[in-house]
């Protein structure tokens, strides 16, 4: 079959987007899992990793300074429209975005631009599958660039190993790392909870994703939590033509499988047939 | 003074914390740095008197000068400015604002001109309270511009409390810079900690002070305060899981508002942090 | 005149990527020598405008016609910008078989992009 890959997404953050995600993984063969959320990559803790590889991502260059050859002439302070160099030629890394105008403008060459690691990628193998995660260095630029990092080697093991889904978590938000998770994806799932900031925060992922024209369907997760809120959501995605395919009301043994770092699914089979996980695992894979 | 309210997990209760907090001192001022998705004004419900739009600058190139030498695209490490046999094309959104094209092209063909990527929103709730959100287009990439202008905007005030973007990336970095103290909020659980330890590390990285608070205490285990033993972290406060709170902050209530204990601990959490 | 198709793998018998931009190869095919040349495609890992970039890549090359199975608004400017043609698969059959259907006039060309621009949702 051809390959399909599965973006699973919430817009607000702790909405159970990993939790949903990882309830899925056994109901899949021939799988590949991104854990794209690279600011807090979660998924790794729920799966027991075997042979983890890692190696090192160079998101962008950084301006290396030779301090004996400067003049302190400030044209690279003077330049820099992100402030990342200050008056004493010092460099600011958080703040430089790797532009390399002030190796352009230095006139004794005492600036090079000299390629930086930003963070780290990790293969590892699990039981269900390959595991394909990242680690950003905190404080770091090019998220964007480090979701396109893993998921590019997650396809890379898709095809050597024949695996004929991708499972991608997202990371919250709307920004560059959220396109960089969903562009060219065959399904997103949005995970929303109904609340007053669930909805909110829906209305502007869902703009993001219909905007690509991807199909896009709707997890309700705690459901139960606000029978206002719920109403107010299923209002909003049948305005919009939006398929909620699952609601899950809230469950204690939910957290309890993360705490115990079992996948949700296993550890509480009943409640997921109750909540007829099974149908929503084949609405997925049409 | 400057707090930053911030988690490296999403959903751990940063917008309750931040709005509480703020709402409890009646005092200062309270921006929502999570600019992608702002939530604070939901709850705070401000009535806004000024909209700031923020711009971020673009190349143009003018057609009658350019010698498609190609200088532009060859600088330009975005792949937002193309140097094409007929003409010069531009991509906007992909253009940093470095200014390179502009410094490298020997034809001075290029101006910057700017386009909008979000607003400011700045607006006073019922009791007189300041509040000031910033709220990014759909389908721009980067939230630092509109970050900064928020921090800007309140450089002077005595007191800040700052709503941060999850996570430990750029918009964070933007939102903590400057600030004097930072509340890590968490939850008990495995997510919890290892995303937190992230943000640890990067406020030790800033040299900032922190303290913690533990929210949905009760639903999970205990590495979450065998971590803050091991790391010295100071646990401000303890905040029960409780379905009440949860359908409260569903419908946009304010738990400081509702729940009496609750804003027993928003006190706690202030005087801890705020030394007169 | 030299032709370059998408390809996932070196050589005239790969199949064809099904992505233009982030395609794992090119092969160029030059039609008066008769053979194909395989060159990696080194914009893929870009984060953002990695289609742009690929052009002028084959227009570095001296590529007039590119074989494509899909392409964005940008590389659609990007193509008449450099004064090449594209055209449009819709088979995953081999470099060598789409080659082929391009020259017995079975390929469409592509005035228009045939996707959403993947980055910019309104353009400036």
């Amino acid at each position: 079959m051809e390959r399909k890959e599965i973006a699973i997404l919430s817009g607000k953050g702790g909405t159970g987007k990993t939790s949903l995600i990882a309830s899925m993984i056994p109901y899949f063969q021939n799988l590949v899992l991104a854990d794209c959320d690279v600011d807090a990559p979660d998924l790794h803790i729920l799966l027991d990793e075997l042979n983890r590889q890692s190696r090192d991502f160079v998101g962008l260059q950084r301006p290396v300074i030779d301090l004996d050859r400067c003049i302190h002439c400030q044209a690279c302070v003077n330049h820099c429209k992100f402030h990342a160099i200050t008056e004493s030629i010092e460099l600011i890394p958080s703040k430089c975005e790797g532009c390399g105008v002030c190796e352009l403008v230095c006139p004794v060459d005492a600036i090079k631009m000299e390629d930086y690691v930003v963070g780290k990628v990790f293969a590892s193998d699990t039981k269900y599958g390959e595991l394909i995660h990242a680690r950003l260095i905190p404080g770091e630029e090019t998220s964007g660039k480090l979701v396109s990092e893993v998921r590019k080697a997650a396809k890379e093991v898709a095809d050597q190993k024949q695996r004929d889904w991708i499972l991608i978590d997202g990371s919250p938000g709307i920004a560059c790392n959220v396109i960089s998770s969903i562009t060219g994806v065959s399904k997103v799932i949005l995970v929303i909870e109904p609340t007053l900031s669930g909805l909110h925060d829906l209305k502007k992922v869902v703009t993001l994703v219909q905007g690509f024209r991807i199909p896009l369907l709707v997890v309700l997760n705690k459901s139960d939590l606000s029978a206002e809120g719920k109403s107010e959501i299923r209002q909003y995605c049948q305005e919009n033509g939006i398929e909620i395919v699952l609601e899950i009301p809230f469950e204690e043994n939910m957290v309890a499988a993360i705490v115990n770092r079992e996948l949700p699914s296993l550890y509480d089979r009943a409640f997921f047939d109750r909540i007829g996980f099974d149908q929503f695992i084949e609405r997925i894979k049409e | 003074m400057k707090i930053a309210i911030l988690s490296g997990k999403g959903g751990t209760g940063k917008t309750t914390l931040a709005t509480n907090l703020f709402k409890t001192r009646n005092q200062g001022i309270l921006i929502d740095a999570d600019v992608e998705e702002p939530n604070s004004h939901l709850f705070l419900k401000p009535l806004i008197m000024e909209r700031i739009t923020i711009k971020k600058g673009y190349p143009v190139v003018n057609a009658e000068t350019c010698t498609l030498c190609g200088a532009c695209g060859d600088f330009c490490r975005y792949n937002a400015i193309l140097p094409t046999k007929k003409k010069v094309l531009v991509y906007p959104e992909l253009c940093h604002d470095c200014g390179g094209c502009q410094l490298v092209c020997p034809a001075d063909a290029i101006q910057y001109q700017n386009r909008t990527i979000g607003n400011v929103f700045y607006g006073k709730m019922e009791s007189g309270l300041s509040v000031a959100y910033g709220d990014l287009l759909v389908g721009e990439v980067s939230g630092v511009p509109i970050i900064e202008n928020l921090r800007e905007m309140t450089d002077k005030e005595p007191l800040v409390f700052i709503d941060s973007p999850p996570g430990t990336a750029c918009s964070t970095v933007a939102a903590v810079e400057g600030v004097d103290y930072a509340i890590i909020a968490t939850e008990p659980t495995p997510f919890g900690v290892s995303d937190m330890k992230l943000v640890v590390e990067m406020l030790r990285n800033f040299s900032i002070e922190m303290g913690v608070v533990i929210n949905k205490a009760g639903l999970g285990d205990q590495e979450v305060y065998e971590y803050c033993e091991e790391e010295n972290l100071t646990i401000l406060a303890e905040i029960p899981f409780s379905k009440a709170y949860a359908k409260c902050y569903a419908s946009g209530g304010m738990l400081s508002d509702e729940f009496p204990e609750f804003r027993e601990k928003m006190e706690q959490i202030l005087d801890q942090i705020i030394k007169d | 005149m030299k032709i370059a198709v998408c390809a996932k793998t070196e050589g005239m018998e790969s199949v064809v990527d099904d992505r233009f931009g982030r395609a794992e190869y090119y092969v160029i095919f030059d039609t008066n020598k008769l053979v194909g040349e395989t060159v990696e495609n080194s914009a893929k890992g870009e984060p953002a405008g990695a289609g742009g970039s690929a052009v002028r890549l084959l227009s570095n090359h001296n590529v007039e016609v590119i074989l494509v199975p899909e392409l964005g608004p940008k590389a659609v400017d990007a193509v008449n910008g450099f004064e090449m043609k594209a055209y449009r698969y819709a088979d995953r059959k081999t470099v060598r078989e789409t080659i082929a259907a391009y020259q017995a006039g079975g390929l469409q060309q592509i005035e228009t992009s045939t996707t959403r621009s993947k980055s910019g949702l309104r353009r400036a």
